[in-house]
């Protein structure tokens, strides 16, 4: 197929949406990616044979997959207003998160992660302690926890340094022009520097589904990065590679293919084990895009005398 | 190259006057022996590609593997339409005399196209009936318009993800089984049938030039063994594997 022409690329051809076919060129499709496999690395003549075509399109959209967890500088971004209830729902095709971000006045504030816990499952119990359970056996949950309450009532506790801090509104001393307080924080064991953080908090609640962020995160925006396993919602004509991975899903495929497959001289597959892992290196370097004036800027800071 | 084939049987036959042959015997004769040497042009293109990994086959003039294919894809149809068993199913026949005009001996490919549009979609790969079930169930490769599958159980093609169900959504390309050669005649000189090929059912063999005599040794030893003489039967094998050593010697 001949490469598209300038008007398909700029307007796409005239047709909504016109911004399709933006920056395409850098891709290459899954089914360009199988094809040419079919054609050029499997057959009579070559090492992989009579191997069917649904073998090859799993381990090509598995190392899509592994591709999009590390390797892709591909982030994705939502922001969403994070309500009442203090949870941020996981996109459709989130896999994990690289950043999660408060977004206000203007500022965007990376978000830490509470090493605390900020939800939980509960039960109801009797006076005596025991829990109550439905008639069909199945234990009987309130419809929040404690510390979900506390939290959504903005009762509960922080030890960052933000609005649900213990301390957080204590009454203090302002003596010439410098605040003293009646607890010790900071004084005798020093400031803990992994919880002095004035910015709300949040958990990931992976089977939930949800991102739980402690009260001071109520109706704020907040902004999610985070990485797809680049599988476009099971849409297989939208699932595309990065040009500089290209070989290397090829090497991915033969080897997994060659590896799983019975008889194959362990020689061959070391071989193949080898080629993927150093096209997979190449690929990586190329895509850091380390070029000389991005080196040259770096090291512009090397000479900064630190006061 | 029928009349040729019969007259070289007979001529062997009566060589020594071991019997004669009726013209209805050699019909069923000849109609087996291409069948075999049909088959057995699928076992040579394996063995060569076999060779031909060893390292054992040349190019160029060397190139065994290309007269064989080319044999093989005169046998070839290419992307016929499939008729529908029902309106609106995935459930398609097999080519058969009554649809595509012939039998279908081995299908190659199938190609799947939009219902309505009739756009080409991708083609679809066969899987076993005992694992479309698991291929169903995979989210990563189940069957959907760019990687279609098919099943194929009791002459019945089905195409999956069912929503490939146009009137003319499949078509495929498939090796048909050679037509039954049939040696006609009309008149009788001298007792003897005189070939006659403006027959309306007369048909030649399918099978190229060079396999006439491979067609008259298999259609003798079918002879031999009807007229029960032995010599026949032997004198035809030791002729067939002559050719054959010859060929294998070549490949």
């Amino acid at each position: 197929m001949a490469y598209i022409s300038q008007y398909q690329y700029y307007e796409n051809g005239g047709v909504v949406p016109e911004d399709k076919n933006w920056g395409s060129y850098q891709y290459v499709s899954l089914a360009d990616i199988v094809t040419n496999f079919l054609l050029m690395y499997s057959g009579n003549h070559s090492l992989v044979n009579n191997e069917e075509r649904y073998k090859v399109l799993f381990h090509a959209k598995r190392a899509v997959q592994e591709l999009n967890y590390d390797a892709f500088k591909e982030i994705k971004m939502l922001q969403l207003e994070v309500s009442h209830n203090l949870i941020f729902i996981l996109p459709s095709d989130y896999v994990n998160w690289v950043r999660i971000s408060l977004y206000k006045d203007g500022w965007l504030r990376p978000l830490s992660e509470n090493i605390q816990t900020l939800s939980s499952k509960a039960y109801l119990q009797d006076n005596m302690g025991r829990i109550l359970f439905d008639q069909n056996g199945n234990a009987l949950s309130p419809e929040y926890s404690g510390i979900d309450y506390d939290r959504l009532t903005m009762h509960k506790k922080s030890i960052y340094l933000n609005q649900g801090n213990q301390y957080n509104g204590q009454l203090g001393w302002n003596y010439d022009g410098m605040w003293y307080f009646d607890y010790n924080i900071g004084t005798a064991y020093g400031l803990n520097t992994e919880t002095a953080n004035f910015n709300p908090t949040f958990n990931v609640d992976r089977k939930s589904g949800v991102i739980n962020f402690d009260s001071s995160m109520v109706g704020e925006s907040c902004i999610l990065e985070y990485v797809s396993d680049g599988m476009e919602g099971g849409d297989d004509t939208l699932i595309t590679v990065n040009k500089l991975f290209e070989d290397y899903i090829y090497a991915a495929i033969e080897y997994n293919i060659l590896s799983s497959k019975l008889g194959v001289q362990e020689y061959v597959v070391n071989r193949s084990r080898k080629k993927r892992r150093a096209l997979y290196n190449n690929a990586k370097i190329r895509i850091s895009n380390i070029h000389p004036g991005r080196l040259l800027m770096n090291m512009r800071g090397m000479d900064k005398q630190i006061k | 190259m029928i009349n040729a084939v019969r007259n070289i049987v007979l001529s062997v036959l009566n060589k020594n006057n071991y019997g004669y042959i009726s013209p209805a015997d050699f019909n069923l004769y000849a109609a087996n022996a291409q069948m075999e040497i049909y088959e057995d042009y699928f076992n040579k293109y394996n063995s060569v590609i076999n060779n031909e990994n060893l390292r054992r086959s040349g190019t160029d003039y060397a190139n065994i593997l290309k007269p064989i294919a080319e044999v093989l894809e005169l046998f070839a149809n290419v992307e016929r339409t499939l008729t529908q068993v029902a309106v609106d199913t995935n459930r398609y026949y097999l080519p058969s005399l009554s649809t595509t005009g012939n039998e279908s001996f081995m299908i190659s490919n199938i190609y799947c196209f939009h219902p309505t549009t009739n756009v080409r979609l991708g083609e679809a790969e066969k899987v076993s009936v005992g694992k479309i079930n698991l291929l169903l169930n995979s989210p990563l490769t189940t069957p959907n318009v760019s990687y279609p599958s098919y099943t194929l159980s009791q002459g019945i093609v089905t195409v999956y993800p069912s929503t490939i169900n146009g009137v003319n959504s499949i078509k495929a390309t498939y090796f048909s089984y050679p037509k039954t050669p049939k040696w006609t005649f009309t008149t009788l000189t001298n007792g003897e049938p005189v070939f006659n090929q403006s027959q309306p059912d007369y048909q030649d063999f399918e099978l190229p030039l060079e396999d006439e005599y491979k067609l008259a040794m298999k259609i003798l030893q079918y002879c031999g063994i009807s007229i029960r003489e032995q010599q026949v039967v032997q004198y035809a094998m030791i002729q067939e594997q002559n050719q054959q050593l010859t060929g294998s010697q070549q490949q």
